[in-house]
């Protein structure tokens, strides 16, 4: 770890000087590898708990990931609802297949924002706010990132990320108690996108 | 006259000149700050029929007057943090900003949520608003939806004390949470294109418009970017504020008054010193001048208070007109030769002087019965200027001109007799129909091109590169432009409100159809009770069913503990204004609020993203109490109307005019002598059309006084004729010297960086000049001297 440290100092990567107690190399191969997938297809399985709640919130359903341009969530679980995340607007796709912007979403937009920029393998406006640890290989890969502002990091604990060639879970933990745990499955390239995804997500 | 009564009042003028003199130092330096105001919006009229608009437009121009707002950027993050903090720290030392912001106070979270907590009952977004007016409203799906949003980390409410998540929505409409700044590393920072840019803010420990205070801020800001910029290369620092308005708008007029000063005085003093070849009569002509400017000065601070930028760069040019009186009485006397008498000659000229100064007093008075406080300043300088000018030609000169001098320089004279004698050759007869035919039909396709210009730009023009500063400011923080806005009005707070609603109501929908970014106003932070009634209504079926409600949390798995604590807090209390206007969040809008008056009360609304009036005049009309205040358009409509109005008034002028000459010089005469002026003007017209220039309101204020100070050439012109018979052509001389100095001095207006100014002085320039060549055609056929 240390030898890799100081390799990558050496070696320049930019991202050393924000990326404290990291091991940069990997920081800067998962990014690239993960950027690789320019469109990705996943299901997803979120678990939310908090402390006023007894038991968790689970929801299911399906992600479709396109790069530089946003997600969309598709809920089938347990209720029926396609939600698109695109840079820091959220909209619902009502039953017309018409979008209805949701309020100003920054509390789900600023996650979505920060996965959309470190999927891209622009790491920078995220390691402005956060401090990463980076820890495993290129095969099985975890990211811890604390809050750097004061303000942020009084609510938010952390944030962990972890996979493979492609990210296969998030956890968001709040000081609170309360924690949102994400596990992607069968994540892969996404092939063809059809009308209906590309107009939600104002592609060409 | 004895020559000791010459004296005698030559001294009670000196006496009274010089205690003038002394009351003006007094009011010029006497009195702390020099009065020179350097407040741009101060020139601008009243405009609004509603007195409370003008109070508005005052309150938002100096709630931010006396701020700075400086962005640091630089394209690598830690550099533009790091600059950022090192200006911050380094404009704290010094004494002139009373305070500085650039690093955060410490606070929380928790801080912007927890005075709402007793409100949350009565706050609905707008959204949340028509979802649960819907007959189908579904509260476990919507609870569901809440629960298991993607990535949710509520950053603002619990879950406990929120569960629905309405309140949270609530709190992202507020401005505080749709803020394009954000805190970063405790500063307020933005993040675009690449670059980190952070906002450092800084309030005068006086006002903007103090010169000294003025001084002393730039001359600090200036060093501290330097060697910010120097310690951390690849930084820009954009500033904005009315500091550098007011400082730019002083720069550019000192610059002026210098040059139309300075080189207008050196040119009228050589040529004066060539013409009359002694250095007597320019020194002469130069003190009547400067009496003229000393009363000016006085009359000007006594009546106003403060002196204009504007007026100072006329004032200077102003120069050029006053030494017409002088001229006139010094070629008398070049003229009279051996056989000069003060007392003789001072009658030769005084119809000739009297008849001048009603023309230009009439010109001026003409000038300030605009409602513009920079005209109406501009025409009592020039009036009383011009008075104690002529007046010192009476009473002064006389006394110090008692011995005869050397006649004009002979070349002067015979180029002015050539020219006279060609012009009033062609001038005369079924030439002079010709010609004047030919002149026609050379100006009609001029005067076909001209169009016209009432920007408000026209008379507050700050350098382009402060105002791409501005922009760009606005652009990246989001701060609204401050010169459109909205004035409510209503009999009682919950009226206002309410009105503030309705419009807010049209303001959403120029939002959804993309033509509006935002808008700042108290009733989306605080709503009226009535608002507030209605929301509460709509979760009333909801949370007075406690049965209902308990089970709804229930099945979602809400703790027992929870669901007792949210429904207990039911029914909660409304937010009300007086008390919100007192909590330190209100802070930043308060200015928003304009409090009781007479009528009732009022607040403001700022539209921001639009600079299109349209749109912002659409969605007010029709709404009670509400109203687009629109200041630059209200001036620019002002201006437009007084354009037209101005050429109404040129023709009023010279229909008044007329009736003196025919009175003095004969009915058939009168056109003759009005000729000059008018195809001045129309040539001028001409021009201006063939340049693609734009008519201004400003173009035709100098039409008015090249009437007046044309129509003087054709006085001095006739009215000398008779007494220089022995020196043909002298008396020509003597109006193109006044011509020539005139010129001088308006002219270099037209260089000024003032566009009204410069508008000024190019009509001037044409103008006079045309119709000083054309003179000569105004001297009956028996008067053109032949050689």
């Amino acid at each position: 770890m240390n030898f890799l440290l100081c390799c990558a100092l050496s070696y320049g990567a930019s991202f050393a000087v924000h990326a404290t107690n990291a091991d940069p190399l990997l920081l800067k191969n998962v990014l690239t590898g993960l950027s690789n997938h320019t469109a990705v297809r996943a299901g997803f399985t979120q678990t939310r708990s908090n402390p006023a709640l007894m038991q968790p919130q689970i929801s299911h359903g399906t992600l479709l990931f396109v790069l530089a341009h946003g997600m969309l969530w598709q809920t089938e679980q347990p209720y029926q609802e396609t939600i698109a995340l695109t840079g820091s607007r959220a909209a619902r796709l009502d039953a017309q297949g018409k979008l209805q912007p949701i309020r100003d979403a920054r509390g789900v937009s600023q996650v979505s924002q920060m996965l959309q920029s470190l999927l891209a393998g622009k790491p920078d406006d995220v390691l402005r706010q956060f401090d990463v640890q980076t820890s495993g290989t290129m095969t099985k890969w975890m990211l811890h990132f604390t809050p750097k502002q004061s303000r942020i990091a009084h609510v938010l604990a952390s944030i962990d990320l972890n996979g493979n060639a492609f990210l296969e879970g998030i956890r968001i933990d709040m000081h609170d108690g309360s924690a949102t745990d994400i596990r992607f499955t069968d994540a892969r390239d996404a092939g063809a996108i059809t009308a209906a995804e590309k107009s939600a997500l104002g592609l060409p | 006259m004895k020559p000791a009564s010459l004296w005698l009042r030559a001294g009670i003028f000196t006496v009274a000149t010089l205690m003038v003199a002394l009351l003006g130092t007094w009011l010029l330096f006497g009195r702390g700050p020099l009065p020179i105001q350097t407040d741009l919006l101060a020139m601008l009229p009243a405009t609004e029929q509603d007195p409370l608009a003008e109070t508005a437009v005052e309150r938002l121009a100096h709630a931010n007057g006396d701020r700075l707002v400086l962005l640091v950027t630089n394209a690598d993050d830690d550099r533009a943090k790091s600059a950022a903090r090192a200006l911050g720290e380094a404009l704290e030392s010094d004494d002139v900003f009373s305070s500085v912001l650039a690093e955060l106070p410490p606070f929380d979270l928790q801080q912007f949520v927890a005075p709402y907590l007793a409100h949350r009952f009565s706050l609905l977004s707008d959204v949340d608003r028509s979802a649960l007016m819907q007959p189908d409203f579904d509260p476990a799906q919507v609870l569901a939806r809440h629960l298991n949003e993607p990535f949710a980390t509520a950053m603002g409410t619990s879950l406990q004390d929120d569960p629905f998540g309405w309140l949270q929505h609530w709190m992202d409409q507020q401005p505080w949470s749709r803020s394009a700044l954000l805190p970063e590393d405790n500063l307020l920072t933005a993040h675009r294109d690449d670059r980190t840019y952070v906002m450092v803010t800084a309030t005068l420990d006086g006002s903007s418009y103090d010169d000294s205070v003025q001084r002393r801020a730039l001359a600090t800001l200036d060093r501290v970017e330097r060697s910010i910029t120097h310690d951390y290369p690849g930084t820009t620092v954009l500033r904005t504020g009315a500091l550098f308005y007011a400082a730019a708008a002083r720069a550019g007029a000192e610059h002026d008054v210098h040059l139309v000063g300075w080189v207008s005085s050196i040119g009228i003093a050589l040529l004066l010193l060539w013409a009359f070849r002694s250095p007597g009569p320019l020194l002469l002509a130069f003190l009547s001048t400067l009496v003229g400017v000393i009363a000016a000065t006085t009359i000007t601070l006594l009546i106003f208070g403060k002196i204009y930028l504007l007026t100072l760069v006329f004032g200077a040019a102003l120069l050029g007109e006053a030494v017409d009186y002088s001229i006139q009485y010094l070629t008398a006397r070049a003229n009279a030769g051996e056989h000069w008498q003060p007392r003789a000659g001072l009658c030769q000229v005084r119809m000739a002087l009297l008849l001048a100064l009603g023309t230009s007093l009439l010109g001026y008075a003409l000038l300030g019965m605009v409602p513009f406080p920079a005209l109406r300043q501009m025409a009592c300088f020039a009036m009383s200027g011009m008075l104690a000018a002529c007046v010192s030609v009476f009473w002064l000169l006389p006394a110090l001109l008692q011995r005869p001098s050397k006649p004009l320089s002979p070349t002067l004279v015979r180029g002015a007799l050539a020219m006279q004698n060609t012009i009033a050759r062609f001038g005369n007869g079924s030439h002079g129909w010709g010609i004047a035919l030919l002149l026609l039909l050379i100006a009609v396709p001029g005067w076909w091109q001209l169009r016209h210009d009432d920007d408000v730009h026209l008379l507050i023009a700050p350098p382009p590169a402060l105002d791409a500063q501005e922009l760009q400011i606005r652009t990246i923080t989001g701060l609204g432009n401050g010169s459109q806005f909205y004035l409510v009005q209503g009999d009682s707070i919950e009226q206002t409100l309410q009105r503030e609603e309705a419009l807010e109501q049209r303001l959403q929908s120029l939002m959804r159809d993309g033509k509006l970014r935002g808008w700042i106003g108290l009733a989306g932070m605080v709503p009226s009770q009535q608002r507030q009634a209605a929301d509460h209504a709509l979760l009333a079926p909801l949370m007075s069913d406690r049965a209902r409600m308990r089970k709804l949390l229930g099945d979602a798995s809400f703790r027992s503990s929870a669901i007792d604590a949210y429904i207990a807090a039911w029914p909660g209390t409304t937010i009300d204004l007086q008390q919100w206007l007192a909590t330190p969040i209100s802070a930043p809008f308060r200015h928003l609020w304009m409090g009781r008056n007479a009528h009732g009360y009022a607040t403001l609304v700022l539209p921001q993203g639009q600079d299109d009036v349209i749109p912002l005049h659409a969605a007010a009309m029709g709404l009670a109490g509400v109203q687009l205040v629109d200041k630059p358009a209200s001036v620019s409509n002002l201006f437009g109307r007084y354009r037209g109005y101005a050429s109404v008034w040129l023709l009023a002028a010279l229909l008044l005019i007329a009736p003196v000459f025919g009175w003095r010089y004969g009915i058939r005469n009168a056109p003759r002598v009005l000729v000059p002026p008018v195809f001045g003007i129309g040539l001028t017209l001409a021009v201006l059309g063939y340049l693609g220039h734009p008519l201004t309101l400003f173009h035709w204020m100098a039409f008015m006084l090249v009437l007046g100070v044309g129509a003087n050439y054709a006085v001095f012109l006739l009215e000398g004729e008779p007494h220089v018979v022995h020196r043909p052509g002298a008396m020509y001389a003597s109006v193109l010297l006044s011509a020539v100095t005139a010129l001088l001095s308006f002219g270099l207006l037209a260089l000024s960086s003032m566009p009204a100014l410069r508008d000024f002085g190019l009509t001037l320039l044409l103008g006079i000049g045309c119709t000083a060549l054309l003179v000569p055609a105004s001297l009956p056929v028996h008067g053109a001297t032949t050689r």
